[in-house]
């Protein structure tokens, strides 16, 4: 007999119980978002069975910010690190 | 055809050091007793100790090109005065104490002093202590991390020939001893290929036979800085650079010319900059908090150039001054720049590349299809990479990591195009995602 179980089912009637409130989740992520982002490990939240339905990754920044700075005006401040 | 040998002008290489030197003693004087913590972009925290420890590297390196310029050995040894305190401090003692795993990595900047000719033998015991504990061994790390960790002991208690025959077998597990993935691998495992590269050639004090030969190992950090030139990362594009001095005296065409560019843009900027460094930040701040603010976020950047240029001061690894055009073939570079202008003219690297002349531009030819096709990969323009494969061969310019992992790639979506699911009656087809990616046109 197959123990395989339809993880899809089980997330639609986990759903359907609207014990998850996704509000409160954002308000959450919102709140502890920031020193999260900072932890060594990934983190992840768990929702009230032996899976995890729902997982906040950390996501790869990428390059941030959109390219370096227009190099005349990072000129005007550079004499501030060598101060 | 230009066979000049020249090369750069050793003192504007120090210039160049002796400004990371500078704003290392601000960084000193500045991150190191607490570090910097950035509540708008927490992003931007920085741990004293990684600065300490950075700090403490470019000094070790800065000291290899001390020897023969007295303006720099003047800046080590202020900067390292500066440093002492921290490296030494009750946190770093007290962290041996509690995380013996870490050892050698909160000792690192102890451990360079040291061998720049500052001990301290009370520093030495509670690190033996540490390192001999059970706990010592407490933390996996990757091979190129594994490959610090031998680098520091080497460095504190002398070679040993047995750690360095493990230490080679370490080297063949890292990322030098293996292709990169050039085409969508992260900025991660770039850092993983450089830094193994820096623990393997130790500035040149005792380093490690590489894994594979040179060629091979260049190839990739060209393949890999066509595309951080083009992202202007000169944070990574710096560490890839360092692949030709510490390894050799040679420098290839487009290596040169990526020194050319980070050199070009420190000069424009006055230090070489990381997009992480946002002038609109900067000009709302003030005081202390502006100056936390921009060393925090250029500091790693402006040691890399000094890595860079220490590095090239090394006997014989200075960059050229002309780019070679030994092996350049006419005509290569404006055919490949056609499709590069039309979707991105106005890139740092092509300022540099405009001072050229056509037959240094051909000489780089190969660094140009590179970014062209790290462009189109982004783009999942398939179509686009198979034509810059064809502009390539006709070229004789495809015999390189990125040319290759695009065949290979290519010939993955065709398979994957052609595989279609077999369906049963009543079902809709479900095109694979990599199809639907590939609709707008590849030829395969």
């Amino acid at each position: 007999m197959s123990n395989r179980v339809s993880h899809q089912e089980i997330v639609r009637k986990l759903l359907e119980t609207k014990s998850i409130d996704f509000n409160a989740i954002g308000k959450t992520v919102a709140e502890i978002g920031p020193s999260v982002s900072l932890a060594d490990e990934p983190w992840d939240m768990f929702c009230g069975t032996m899976r995890t339905f729902l997982r906040l990754y950390i996501l790869n920044p990428g390059t941030p910010g959109g390219g370096v700075e227009n190099l005349g005006g990072l000129r005007n401040v550079a004499e501030e690190l060598e101060r | 055809m230009n066979t000049s040998r020249a090369r750069w002008d050793t003192r504007d290489l120090v210039r160049r050091l002796c400004h990371a030197l500078v704003v290392a003693r601000q960084v000193v004087d500045q991150l190191a007793p607490d570090g910097y913590a950035d509540s708008e972009q927490p992003s931007n925290n920085l741990r004293p100790e990684k600065a300490i420890s950075e700090t403490a590297l470019l000094l070790l390196a800065a000291e290899s090109a001390a020897g023969q310029h007295p303006e720099v050995r003047a800046h080590v040894e202020r900067v390292a005065q500066r440093l002492i305190p921290y490296a030494r401090s009750e946190r770093i003692k007290l962290a041996l104490c509690m995380e013996p795993a870490l050892a050698l990595d909160y000792a690192h900047a102890h451990i360079c002093l040291a061998r720049l000719g500052y001990p301290d033998q009370d520093f030495d015991a509670l690190l033996r202590q540490s390192v001999q504990s059970q706990a010592f061994t407490g933390r996996e790390r990757p091979p190129h991390r594994m490959l610090e960790q031998l680098w520091s002991t080497d460095l504190w208690s002398g070679l040993d020939v047995s750690r360095r025959r493990s230490t080679s077998a370490v080297a063949r597990l890292s990322q030098l001893n293996l292709p990169m993935d050039l085409l969508n691998g992260h900025r991660e495992d770039i850092y993983a290929f450089t830094h193994a590269l820096l623990y393997c050639s130790r500035f040149n004090l005792h380093p490690l036979q590489l894994p594979r030969p040179r060629r091979l190992i260049l190839a990739e950090a060209e393949g890999a800085l066509a595309r951080c030139l083009d992202d202007q990362d000169y944070d990574l594009a710096g560490e890839l650079l360092l692949a030709w001095p510490l390894t050799g005296k040679s420098w290839s065409p487009a290596a040169a010319f990526g020194f050319r560019v980070l050199a070009q843009v420190e000069d424009a900027a006055g230090f070489l900059p990381a997009p992480i460094t946002r002038l609109d930040r900067v000009h709302r701040l003030q005081g202390l908090e502006r100056l936390n603010y921009l060393l925090a976020t250029s500091y790693h950047t402006v040691y890399v150039m000094g890595l860079l240029c220490a590095a090239a001061l090394l006997p014989g690894r200075a960059p050229p001054v002309d780019i070679s055009t030994e092996d350049a073939v006419r005509g290569t570079a404006s055919r490949i720049l056609n499709r590069l202008d039309a979707s991105c003219p106005d890139m740092h690297w092509r300022n540099e590349l405009d001072k050229m002349d056509h037959l240094q531009q051909d000489a780089i030819a190969g660094l140009l299809l590179d970014i062209a096709m790290h462009r189109a990969v982004r783009q999942r323009d398939f179509a686009g990479l198979h034509t810059l494969l064809q502009v390539g061969c006709a070229s004789n310019l495809v015999d390189s990591p990125v040319a290759s992992q695009v065949a290979e790639m290519l010939g993955r979506v065709a398979a994957c195009h052609r595989a279609r699911p077999v369906l049963s009656a009543g079902m809709e087809p479900v095109a694979p995602a990599c199809e639907k990616s590939a609709a707008s046109g590849s030829r395969h």
